[in-house]
């Protein structure tokens, strides 16, 4: 099994910032444009830059630490610039934005979040860590696969659906991590587009303030002969 | 000639619906709002209607022009475009129903941003504006199909109130050539480089598609302004080409007199001794309050109405109002809405662009040689990252490889199919034992599909992965999910399998209609919110020239 990581040849981020400074469009820098945006739309994105490592208020000491190196493990964040996924989890939570809906079979998603953190701390003791943080990174990778496939088994996870406490962990990881601009960057999405639209929409076309993707590589091929997953 | 028509075609709007021409050439909030007529509580007005959405907004245009006192109170806020809605994914939230549900079944539905919205607009704010209409078949499949329910009302009836709230919205299409045939106002819009590749894929295939239905402007329409093809439709459509209740009913309403009283949630419909309805009870600013009506209209979408209703319990009805017969909440339905998306050696950025493009509903109708009994149709989509990511993390990825995917993202086109779901009485919206914020128990959804709606949705699924292949697509990813709630109070023949009569009228209290899609018996495969307003609009006109006899209405 090759080394887990980023494709041999992924740019390194040349403007603005993106997580790990690497990604596929490195001129791309979403932020240069926020001069373009609406108000509301700019005060609301750019405050996101603002949430940096904050104090967790959900979450206390362990389960910041055990949880921090879960969303680094499923985003991939091996160094900074980081996303600062957890904290935005945390003043999601803390905020007490809902998301409209709990499974009949779950608990309230701040404590579905806490017995994930327990749960993963668990898996790590079995194989012989003192815990998910502490656990090297292929402990932390054989974990998450596991959690993803639904086979973590006892303590935890026989009170805790698997699938849905994997499915409310990463939509929550996600919405966090590809809401801030950062991201964008990498993956080359134009962000806000008001009051400047776009136009031109066909094959292979960019508008002002869209760069180039300058390396590709189809993960349906490379993953598995990376043998990622 | 035929340049002259087409110039024409953008510029004829609607009679009876001023709207395009009362909003404000050059800021988004309605200008009607800081002059609009207020009623007090204590004022039994002609009628209240419970949610300024699809059903409500429509119905309260309709009658404020025929000279009703109409109070509109919807639980959200009254939203001013420039200020409150942002171009941005996940900061669109506060567009969304995100108090909670429970929901349960075998086949949990997911509630928040993927079913209902909250505020004046209702979901239409965050709709994809597909705006297609159901096909005849839809109001008989028992009889045709042996499956779902016939409508106590026909495609016919109603035929009348698509073309008028089509004139309104407006929709901009090719020629429909599925169901009844029909055109559209407005010509078709450009279609992105995603869609394009869907498109030539779906020719090989033998796919048939259309460009549309879409509820976005397409040429002069009043003071709505153009789309600028920004593709953050789902966000709430910050530019006002894409139509919903607040631009497209809401100021009419309000330039004939209707109140819409804003972050006012109803809590219960209240009754007399001769159980007849005689307001709503609604909270403001954390106090309670009581307006007077005549007569109620409750449309609080598909969940929330079946959820008032069975709040609004009393001696008379300990069940729920007009649940005597245990049918208030039953025959929910949600259509089926997987997703394929292809990948492709160029990049697509299908970001740009509204989302709803190109249809198709060549496999609408029963075809017994698929194994099942009705149909779906197919749509183009456009998911933003996040809307991308969980359709990775959905395909079992993550780590590494799902920031390769996401970084991939240029390179794919997504498409959709809606499955016609069918109605069953155990899918329901039922009372949960916990309670909101104010004190009320809050919605229980159960789903569970049948043996029909999966193999529905796996042919389905294997159509569009055929598309793809057709198209040269090298990869495919796909991702199970749903759309679009409907019923939970249909309406029916008779109070033993109903909530409401075929003029909307709850069968055990004379005075009290469902307004909304929960009224609907079956679905289609078509989206449903043009049906939503063109029920409403066949309402209001039954209710103004007093063929329901709601009397004193
Ligand atoms: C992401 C998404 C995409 C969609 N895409 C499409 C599409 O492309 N085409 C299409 O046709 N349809 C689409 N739909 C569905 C469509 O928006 C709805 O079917 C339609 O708006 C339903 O109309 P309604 O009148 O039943 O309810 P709504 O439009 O939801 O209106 C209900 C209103 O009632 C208010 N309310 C509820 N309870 C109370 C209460 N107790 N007191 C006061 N107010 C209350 C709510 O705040 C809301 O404003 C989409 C929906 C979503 C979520
Ligand atoms: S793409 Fe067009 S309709 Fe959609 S949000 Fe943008 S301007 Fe509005």
């Amino acid at each position: 099994m090759a080394k887990a990581g980023p494709p041999s040849g992924l740019c390194r981020q040349r403007r603005g910032t993106a997580p790990q400074m690497r990604g596929r469009y490195p001129d791309h820098d979403v932020l240069a444009q926020a001069d373009h945006w609406d108000e509301a739309t700019r005060r609301i994105v750019l405050a996101r830059l603002r949430i940096d490592a904050p104090p967790l208020r959900v979450f206390d000491a362990d389960e910041g630490a055990t949880l921090e190196a879960f969303c680094d493990t499923v985003m991939a964040q091996d160094s900074d610039p980081r996303v600062p996924v957890l904290g935005m989890i945390d003043e999601k939570l803390h905020e007490g934005r809902l998301e409209g809906y709990r499974y009949a079979d779950m608990p309230a998603d701040a404590d579905a979040w806490k017995l994930v953190a327990r749960g993963l701390d668990e898996a790590a003791l079995e194989h012989g860590c003192a815990s998910f943080a502490a656990a090297p990174h292929d402990v932390r990778s054989q974990v998450c696969g596991a959690f993803s496939a639904g086979e973590l088994r006892g303590g935890v996870w026989d009170e805790l659906p698997i699938g849905r406490a994997w499915t409310v962990a990463m939509r929550d990881v996600v919405a966090a991590f590809y809401s801030h601009p950062w991201s964008w960057n990498e993956i080359g999405f134009g962000g806000p587009a008001y009051p400047r639209g776009h136009a031109r929409l066909g094959v292979g076309l960019r508008d002002a303030g869209e760069a180039d993707e300058e390396f590709s590589v189809d993960p349906a091929i490379d993953v598995p002969v990376r043998g990622l997953e | 000639m035929r340049d002259f028509k087409l110039a024409l075609k953008g510029s004829v709007g609607p009679e009876d619906n001023d709207s395009r021409n009362l909003l404000d050439p050059h800021r988004r909030g309605v200008p009607g709002r800081a002059t609009m007529r207020t009623y007090r509580d204590r004022d039994a007005v002609d009628l209240v209607i419970v949610g300024c959405g699809a059903g409500g907004a429509t119905l309260a245009q309709r009658l404020a022009r025929r000279g009703w006192r109409i109070v509109v109170i919807e639980a959200g806020p009254f939203w001013d475009p420039d200020s409150d809605w942002v171009s941005d994914e996940a900061g669109s939230h506060p567009l969304f129903w995100t108090q909670n549900r429970i929901v349960g079944g075998e086949d949990p539905v997911e509630m928040g941003k993927n079913n209902s919205g909250r505020g004046v607009g209702g979901s239409m704010v965050h709709y994809a504006g597909y705006a297609p209409r159901f096909h005849p078949s839809d109001f008989e499949t028992l009889t045709r199909d042996g499956v779902g329910a016939d409508w106590p009302i026909s495609y016919e009836e109603l035929k009348p109130h698509y073309e008028q709230v089509e004139r309104e919205l407006p929709v901009a299409g090719q020629s429909w050539p599925w169901g009844d045939p029909h055109g559209y106002p407005h010509g078709p819009h450009p279609v992105s480089g995603g869609a394009e590749r869907a498109w030539s894929g779906a020719r090989r295939a033998g796919v048939e598609m259309r460009v549309g239905p879409v509820a976005i402007t397409n040429g002069a329409f009043g003071n709505r302004p153009h789309c600028i093809y920004r593709g953050f439709c789902l966000q709430g459509c910050k530019v006002g080409a894409k139509a919903s209740p607040l631009v497209t009913h809401v100021p009419d309403a309000l330039a004939h007199g209707a109140e819409i009283r804003a972050d006012s949630m109803a809590t219960r419909v209240e009754i007399d001794g001769a159980g007849r309805c005689t307001g709503v009870a609604y909270l403001q600013d954390g106090s309670e309050r009581f307006q007077r009506a005549e007569a109620v209209a409750v449309a609080g979408y598909s969940i929330e109405s079946p959820r008032l209703l069975l709040n609004s319990h009393s001696s008379r009805f300990p069940n729920g109002l007009a649940n005597g017969e245990d049918q208030v909440g039953r025959y929910l339905m949600v259509q089926g809405a997987p997703q394929v998306a292809g990948r492709f050696p160029e990049t697509l950025r299908m970001y740009k662009a509204p989302p709803p493009e190109v249809s198709s509903e060549q496999f609408y109708e029963t075809d017994e040689a698929r194994g099942f009994s009705r149909g779906f149709s197919i749509q183009t989509l456009g998911p933003l990252p996040i809307g991308w990511a969980e359709h990775v993390v959905a395909d079992g990825h993550w780590g590494y490889a799902l920031r390769e995917y996401m970084r991939d993202y240029n390179h794919w086109s997504t498409l959709g199919v809606l499955n016609e779901l069918l109605a069953r009485p155990d899918n329901r919206v039922t009372l949960a034992d916990e309670r909101d914020q104010s004190g009320l128990p809050i919605a229980r959804i159960d789903y569970t599909q049948c043996e029909n709606d999966r193999l529905n949705i796996a042919w389905a699924k294997r159509k569009l992965e055929e598309i793809w292949e057709a198209a040269g697509a090298e990869e495919l990813l796909t991702i199970e999910r749903y759309a679009h709630l409907v019923g939970g109070c249909r309406m029916g023949d008779s109070p033993e399998s109903s909530v409401v009569d075929s003029d909307h009228r709850a069968w055990a209290v004379t005075n009290l209609f469902v307004a909304d899609g929960s009224t609907m018996p079956t679905q289609g495969s078509a989206n449903p919110a043009l049906t939503v307003m063109a029920l409403a609009s066949r309402l209001a006109e039954r209710l103004a020239r007093k063929r329901v006899g709601a009397t004193p209405v």
